[in-house]
């Protein structure tokens, strides 16, 4: 059988947000996304996503970057870190962590769709010769990545993997541990591709200083809307997926 | 109707010693007894880095052993990796024709290119080229094995004037074919005069709309070759017994853990915006038919396991649908006794493959007046 996660989730139940299921749908329009792929070392890497997942041969890391000129919530930018991973068989990646710029919207992610986001200062910026992405924290940049050289392409070439965000979710049965699915959709309106770099990136800043990046996969960078609808699936931290997944309403109905 | 045995060599961890010997034992033993019942082909893939799923990545060389332990199974690369940076195009015409020599002229060479960022991102392929390189290699290919000497200049790959040596002993030069699981790709076959290595488990429409497809464009192509392979054909699990709840019971598992791997792999498509790759390969086929992992094959139509009147009225359903053949799983894994597994090949060849074949053509079974 395929390597499975075996992260200890009691350490990070901690800082992981709370999360009340809810009906509540975020749109986001005129969004630019900058994702920059890299493996990293697969050494520990089991130890890196939950039990209910399985990461991929070979481990990529996501650093995916929005921002948004406008929204419900003023102005914001938001990077994620994640790691590509399986659920059963679909494709997902797991949120290690994320920065925000602006509270109320980290407040609203965390809230409502487990993204577990501490504050920073981002900086995303278009040239026609690239696109640039710092993170800054405690004076800090943690992050600095790239896109070199874009080239056009179509909408249609992008994937982002839905995210699996680790929380504890409260319902009517208590708190319970839970990995909240994550399905953004896009409306793409202009796509570009080009080379990825990576120039300073502090594993222990964004949560776990195992993360290391090893060879450049790809990147790209969109002009889209965004559409978080309302979570439709939580699962199980702690046991495989295909076990573990409950649909929302029967969460719901069950407690 | 043609069949044949398709081997991953997937090895299960945990990982001993004895793991990888065993599995390569283990195909070996069904490859004879594949050669013995009359089966027509065994297929090797190439596959690198690719952990658990397929230990394969000499496929020769398992080919090789395949031919010296039989006498008249074909033996078929499905499929070698036509990527300059697995190899060059000098290299498979070379080991190619030293099997097809070693085999007394039972070598099929199927051919593709890699879906996977696991293997293509290892070898610091560039997925945007691969289908060009393809291209380039299925074109020098058969002229290196026909004429005495070759050069070439090309895009991907050049030489100044050599003999490529040594020469397939099949005239003018063993079968050629090509891996079909992107949409198009038949077109691509059959433009090239190339058969269609099916590796994709589709439904029965879109499987009839595609060799039509193929076979309107195949009539008026220009092959790449001296000769045109028109062949058909398509994969499946086969786990055949008398009792059909145990064999349908047996195939789900190998067609589960096998969609279960494969949706493991990191595809070419997932982390690379490429228009090289318009679909994901095997694996977004695989995710449509099933919801989870116990529930592989239940959307899968036509899967060919049962008792032998339920593979019979498989094979016919893909029969009717235009292909000439089915290549099989037969485990994967490791999740089926190897005793089940030639049990189910005996029985299919004794019960099944009668119904599909010319009794003329049939092998006398070993120890027959």
């Amino acid at each position: 059988m395929p390597l499975a996660g075996s992260l200890d989730i009691g350490s990070l139940l901690e800082g992981a947000p709370n999360v009340t299921l809810d009906d509540r749908e975020v749109r986001i329009d005129d969004v630019e996304i900058l994702q920059v792929l890299y493996e990293v070392r697969a050494t520990d890497i089991e130890g890196m996503v939950p039990p209910a997942l399985n990461p991929t041969i070979p481990p990529v890391v996501s650093f995916l970057a929005y921002r948004a000129a406008d929204s419900e919530f003023g102005p914001f930018s938001l990077v994620q870190t994640r790691l590509t991973a399986r659920a059963a068989v679909r494709p997902r990646a797991f949120l290690v962590s994320a920065r925000c710029d602006n509270p109320a919207a980290a407040e609203a992610l965390a809230g409502s769709f487990g993204f577990r986001i501490e504050p920073g200062e981002i900086r995303l910026q278009k040239f026609h010769d690239r696109v640039d992405c710092r993170v800054t924290a405690d004076r800090r940049t943690i992050l600095e990545v790239a896109l070199v050289d874009p080239e056009p392409i179509t909408g249609h070439d992008i994937q982002y993997a839905p995210g699996m965000h680790l929380a504890r979710v409260h319902d009517d049965d208590g708190t319970r541990p839970r990995l909240v699915q994550v399905d953004s959709e896009y409306e793409f309106r202009r796509a570009d591709r080009g080379r990825p770099e990576l120039r300073t990136f502090d594993a222990s800043a964004w949560g776990d200083a195992r993360l290391v990046p090893t060879e450049a996969v790809s990147a790209s960078f969109t002009a889209c809307d965004v559409t978080i609808p309302p979570v439709r699936y939580i699962c199980n931290p702690d046991i495989p997926a295909a076990e573990g997944t409950q649909n929302v309403g029967d969460a719901q109905s069950h407690a | 109707m043609e069949f044949g045995v398709f081997m991953e060599l997937s090895v299960p961890r945990p990982w001993t010693a004895e793991s990888e010997r065993q599995v390569y034992a283990n195909a070996l033993e069904q490859v004879r007894l594949a050669d013995e019942l009359g089966f027509d082909y065994v297929w090797a893939v190439e596959h690198h880095f690719l952990e658990e799923y397929s230990h394969c990545s000499a496929p020769d060389l398992f080919l090789t052993a395949c031919a010296m332990q039989t006498k008249r199974i074909r033996v078929g690369h499905g499929v070698v990796a036509c990527v300059p940076q697995y190899q060059s195009p000098i290299r498979i015409a070379e080991r190619a024709a030293a099997l097809d020599i070693l085999s007394g002229g039972r070598l099929e060479l199927g051919t593709g290119r890699s879906a996977t960022w696991t293997e293509l991102g290892g070898f610091r392929a560039n997925p945007d080229e691969t289908k060009k390189t393809w291209d380039e290699f299925v074109r020098v290919i058969p002229k290196m094995w026909t004429q005495e000497r070759f050069s070439w200049q090309g895009r991907a790959f050049s030489m100044p004037e050599r003999a490529v040596l040594p020469k397939p002993i099949q005239k003018p030069h063993p079968p050629m074919w090509v891996a079909v699981t992107s949409p198009g790709t038949e077109f691509d076959a059959a433009d090239r005069g190339l058969g269609c290595l099916g590796l994709t488990p589709g439904g029965f429409q879109e499987s009839e709309r595609k060799i039509k497809g193929y076979r309107a464009r195949v009539e008026s192509c220009e092959p790449v070759g001296e000769f045109v392979n028109n062949k058909v054909s398509t994969i499946n699990f086969l786990s055949c017994a008398e009792d059909g709840d145990r064999a349908r019971k047996a195939g789900l598992r190998v067609a589960s853990i096998f969609s279960y791997m494969a949706s493991q792999l990191l595809s070419a498509k997932e982390v690379l915006p490429t228009r090289s790759y318009p679909s994901e390969g095997l694996l977004p086929a695989l995710r449509r038919e099933k919801g989870g992992p116990g529930d592989a094959a239940q959307g899968f139509k036509g899967v060919t396991m049962g008792t032998p009147d339920d593979v019979a009225a498989a094979i016919r359903q893909w029969e009717a649908v235009g292909y000439d053949g089915i290549n099989f799983f037969v485990n994967f894994m490791e999740v089926l006794p190897q005793q089940y597994i030639l049990d189910s090949m005996r029985l299919f060849a004794r019960e099944v493959m009668p119904q599909f074949k010319d009794p003329a053509q049939q092998p006398v079974p070993v120890g027959a007046d």
